[in-house]
């Protein structure tokens, strides 16, 4: 009964700065459960068929539609991501409906993030100008490369996404929605909206270029 | 009562068509639900499923997964149908899955574009959707072909003006069944959108 006490006020606390719109019930509570569940690829292939409408067949996204490459990312991202949205935690009207609780059961969420980690990294993502480069590199060494990794390999242990590779306009909306933090990315990581928190909007757009052109061998 | 051995996919009797795990294939006589379809459903259907009526599907070389599954869904009144409830009703297991099987032999005639001037919008909406308003492609579940599987029915050649239907149905949230995704879908789609990729669908071999 000991932490009953501090865990309520810290509640409370949690509830009153929470940003307008959200409400205490939006924490994702599901993530554990769905991470000690064990992910069949096999399974996965078929789970993920209602997601190749925005997503595409080999997990490539849409470059221009904004939707991220899905391929090659860390199963536990994945996990983490899909159950943000289904919790309100990541506000994401766009793909709620597809992914809510009634359309894909807790085990197809595993399975998903299974299958899409084990695939292969396709080709031709979408890039930024490339006019920004060396500014790019600047700003990713100085303040991504210690979570992200030099090459934009993330951490899974961690649900630090892999960047290496993916689209740059999902890349600038993803840096311009976890810099805001109070709107529909509340679920960012502290340590991430601080290390971007004084960037304007082209150290943004240069440090999603650099990262879209960053490749490494896939996990 | 007839003892018929006869393995049905009841997988799908109670699950969404979202579920990842397919059933087992349907299996059933197709000369029975062939005489079946002579019987009940060629007035409005043809005899082979193909259609001549606009307002009404267009069967022939449809999925049997899917068909067995919608028939099932007018007969629980989860989908409902003053002209189909009566025809169901007293259709058991084993007929079910006969007309399933006859129905997903039959060679699917080509389709009638109403609109061919919609055809450009309606592909574009097809294999991209529209990021705008968050629509998916359809290729996504239905297939590039519009061939579908056996959890996403077959649309290629299908009836414009039932395809139009069905989209009024999904977005006023009356086929449940379908989850949020095609209510979703259909909520997003502009009337024109609609239409084209209606068209499309019809003009899809």
């Amino acid at each position: 009964m000991k932490p009953a006490l501090p865990f309520l006020l810290l509640a409370g606390l949690t509830a009153t700065c929470l940003p307008a719109g959200a409400n205490s019930s939006d924490r994702n509570t599901e993530l554990p459960a769905a991470l000690a569940l064990k992910g069949s690829p096999e399974q996965g292939k078929v789970a993920y068929e209602i997601c190749c409408g925005c997503h595409n067949r080999d997990g490539s996204g849409r470059s221009k539609a904004g939707y991220p490459r899905l391929a090659g990312q860390h199963a536990t991202v994945l996990i983490k991501q899909m159950t943000d949205i289904r919790s309100g935690q990541r506000q994401n009207p766009k793909m709620h409906p597809f992914v809510d609780k009634d359309v894909v059961p807790a085990e197809d969420i595993a399975h998903i993030a299974a299958y899409l980690a084990g695939l292969p990294e396709p080709g031709g993502n979408g890039k930024g100008d490339g006019r920004q480069l060396p500014r790019g590199k600047v700003l990713y060494d100085k303040d991504c490369a210690v979570c992200h990794g030099s090459n934009g390999e993330g951490n899974a242990e961690k649900f630090i996404p892999r960047v290496a590779g993916q689209h740059y306009d999902y890349l600038l909306r993803a840096g311009k929605a976890i810099q805001a933090a109070t709107g529909n990315r509340r679920d960012a990581d502290p340590d991430m909206v601080r290390a971007i928190g004084s960037y304007t909007y082209k150290d943004i757009a240069a440090v999603s270029d650099y990262m879209s052109r960053l490749s490494h061998p896939a996990p | 009562m007839r003892f018929r051995t006869v393995l049905i996919a009841l997988a799908l009797a109670g699950g969404g068509m979202t579920a990842s795990k397919a059933g087992p294939a349907v299996k059933g006589d197709p000369a029975k639900g062939e005489a079946l379809m002579a019987e009940r459903c060629a007035a409005c259907h043809g005899p082979d499923g193909n259609s001549p009526v606009p307002n009404f599907p267009k069967l022939a070389g449809q999925h049997a997964e899917y068909l067995l599954h919608e028939i099932r869904e007018y007969q629980e009144h989860h989908r409902e149908s003053d002209l189909m409830q009566p025809v169901v009703q007293g259709l058991g297991e084993a007929d079910m899955a006969d007309l399933a099987v006859f129905l997903a032999a039959q060679k699917p005639a080509p389709g009638n574009v109403t609109a061919p001037s919609l055809l450009a919008l309606g592909k574009k909406v097809y294999l991209e959707g529209n990021s705008g308003t968050g629509v998916p492609s359809c290729e996504g579940c239905h297939e590039e072909d519009g061939h579908g599987s056996a959890r996403f029915p077959r649309v290629a050649g299908q009836n414009v003006e039932y395809t139009l239907e069905q989209f009024r149905i999904y977005s006023a949230g009356k086929r449940p069944y379908g989850k949020k995704v095609m209510r979703t879908v259909a909520e997003r789609l502009s009337e024109e959108e609609a239409r084209a990729v209606a068209e499309y669908m019809a003009s899809l071999p």
